[in-house]
């Protein structure tokens, strides 16, 4: 794999290579492999998939939350797919995007710092909800 | 093909005493009997009851859900099909409701939900649920539940408070009845040739804890796109387990009252022929956007649909949801509006949505949920008073000086509802 920092092998207990997590969330660098873990912002996070992205990978899920609250959590976790041949342009669409909308949202928002802990179980839990849409894809 | 008729019983005043009855308009509900009911469920460890009416300077905060309190006279089954009662067919029979009060379930699963009712003053134009007589159900829980379990318990128990109180409506006689009966597709449109066909695509937050919608309590994010009779909705099938996105969440009692529904009824047979709801799920992964949105238009086009009016709930990735299926009808020769809220800056000049399609070319607006509002200090705060600091802490300078704290539409709860059943509307200018 191409992707730098610290990440490791294979997610626990199955045997591709085809995902990775890009994530600053610790609960989940603990829990899964195909991890690539920064202790930075979620910008950061967005930045680094960006980068990814234009390199040929491919958006598994969304880059954004679901509601205006969880745009504030300090924690994000994304999985994006091992380099295709090309680059994806919606993809990159998407990305683009959600970086734009994301600093919209909190060029004047404070980061929810008091509830960091309940922000890393819930993105954790809506992590392993996105692993579960589709059970019977071959991964 | 289903006939549904909802019994109104107008309800003017609320309060707390021994019984559970409505005496011109006042509904009293029996304390000690609903904690009792309550607390049948071992995971609760106190339950804590109030009232709250328009007007009075009653803060409730932060609210998980609202419902609406009613009673099945014939036909289905009492309370919530697959979830607090045996299956049964939604959408037939009759239907017994409190019409204008409401339980509000208050509790916090997780430290930063918000979701505000306020029940006067500036708060309170911006909430549908300020003009509702309010049963607030306050839910602590025994210690070292899971949160999937902690949210379970207060859904579910807000689910059986409604029912509790709804059962009061049983014998008595309603103020007005209104009926919604629709025959099946081929019958309607052998009644009305010449209109066009428009189907309703209701989408749904469906991504994991706190994030969850059911259908006759089947978790909504198992499902591929479903297709309801639009009965079904009106009748207790659809409940919520969105406990984030307080202004445009759909709330348990706002799929009860779903106004898309209720206004694409109203025009069936004038100048439209409305066939009925897709229940569309909001995946996480861009292969379960693609899918269900696939799987929309494959129905909407089974069916023979002219148009579909889409609704959205949350915001951001659902966003993408919301345009993909826009583009996919647009191009299959399909007219689509599309109804949502925006995230357009304070100053309400910012790109509303996270994606665009030229194809949207028919968008409702339910309003900016980052226009900033400033709520006046509350005589009494029903609830969690912490919840407000996490509400104040948005932004240096949100709490100010007399107490005041001003905060986004965000947080309060129905104020931009995607599905249009809150009070602001739209001005083209």
């Amino acid at each position: 794999m191409v992707v730098s920092g610290n990440y490791a092998k294979i997610r626990k207990g199955r045997k591709s290579m085809k995902n990775i997590i890009i994530t600053n969330n610790p609960l989940v660098a603990e829990k899964f492999e195909d991890v690539y873990w920064t202790d930075g912002s979620v910008e950061e996070i967005l930045i680094k998939i960006r980068d990814l992205v234009y390199q040929g990978y491919e958006l598994v899920s969304h880059p954004l939350a679901s509601s205006l609250r969880m745009l504030f959590s300090p924690y994000r976790s994304v999985i994006i797919s091992t380099p295709k041949q090309q680059l994806n342009f919606e993809h990159a669409q998407i990305i683009e995007n959600s970086i734009i909308k994301y600093r919209n949202h909190t060029s004047c928002r404070k980061t929810d710092d008091q509830n960091r802990d309940d922000y890393k179980r819930i993105d954790l839990l809506l992590l392993e909800a996105a692993f579960a849409e589709q059970q019977g894809m071959w991964q | 093909m289903l006939k549904l008729e909802i019994g109104r019983i107008h309800i003017k005043d609320i309060q707390l005493g021994n019984e559970t009855s409505v005496k011109n308009g006042v509904l009293t509900v029996d304390t000690q009997g609903l904690i009792k009911f309550l607390r049948e469920d071992e995971r609760i460890k106190d339950v804590k009851l109030d009232v709250a009416k328009p007007g009075e300077k009653v803060r409730i905060i932060p609210v998980k859900d609202v419902i609406e309190p009613r009673v099945k006279i014939s036909g289905g089954n009492n309370g919530f099909p697959g979830v607090t009662a045996k299956q049964a067919q939604c959408g037939e029979g009759r239907t017994h409701v409190l019409y204008g009060a409401a339980v509000v379930t208050v509790g916090d699963i997780v430290g930063f939900q918000e979701g505000v009712i306020d029940m006067w003053g500036e708060g309170a134009k911006w909430t549908p649920f300020s003009q509702t007589f309010n049963l607030t159900v306050d839910i602590q829980v025994a210690d070292g539940l899971d949160p999937h379990t902690h949210e379970e318990t207060v859904r579910i128990a807000g689910l059986r408070a409604a029912e509790f109180v709804g059962l009061v409506g049983q014998d008595m006689q309603p103020d007005e009845v209104v009926t919604y009966e629709m025959g099946s597709i081929f019958e309607e449109t052998a009644k009305y040739p010449d209109l066009p066909k428009v189907l309703y695509a209701e989408m749904m937050i469906t991504q994991g804890l706190l994030h969850d919608t059911y259908i006759y309590g089947v978790n909504a994010q198992t499902i591929l796109p479903s297709l309801l009779h639009a009965n079904e909705e009106l009748d207790n099938a659809v409940i919520s387990g969105n406990c984030v996105a307080a202004c445009d969440k759909i709330t348990t009692y706002q799929h009860q009252n779903n106004s898309a529904i209720l206004d694409l009824y109203a025009q069936h047979g004038k100048e439209i022929n409305f066939l009925g709801c897709i229940m569309v799920p909001e995946h996480t992964t861009l292969s379960g956007k693609m899918r269900a949105s696939d799987y929309t238009l494959k129905l909407i086009q089974m069916l023979g649909a002219d148009a579909v009016v889409v609704s959205e709930e949350g915001y951001g990735n659902p966003d993408s949801d919301l345009l993909i299926i826009c583009k996919k009808c647009e191009k299959a020769g399909v007219k689509t509006v599309l109804i949502t809220d925006e995230c357009a800056g304070r100053d309400g000049m910012s790109q509303p949505l996270a994606d665009t399609v030229p194809e949207a070319v028919a968008v409702v607006s339910g309003g900016n949920v980052s226009h900033v509002v400033t709520l006046p200090p509350a005589e009494k705060i029903i609830g969690n008073v912490e919840a407000i600091a996490v509400l104040a802490g948005g932004w240096e300078g949100a709490l100010l000086e007399d107490g005041s704290l001003q905060c986004e539409l965000n947080a309060v709860i129905g104020a931009t509802s995607e599905i249009g059943y809150h009070n602001v509307t739209c001005r083209l200018y």
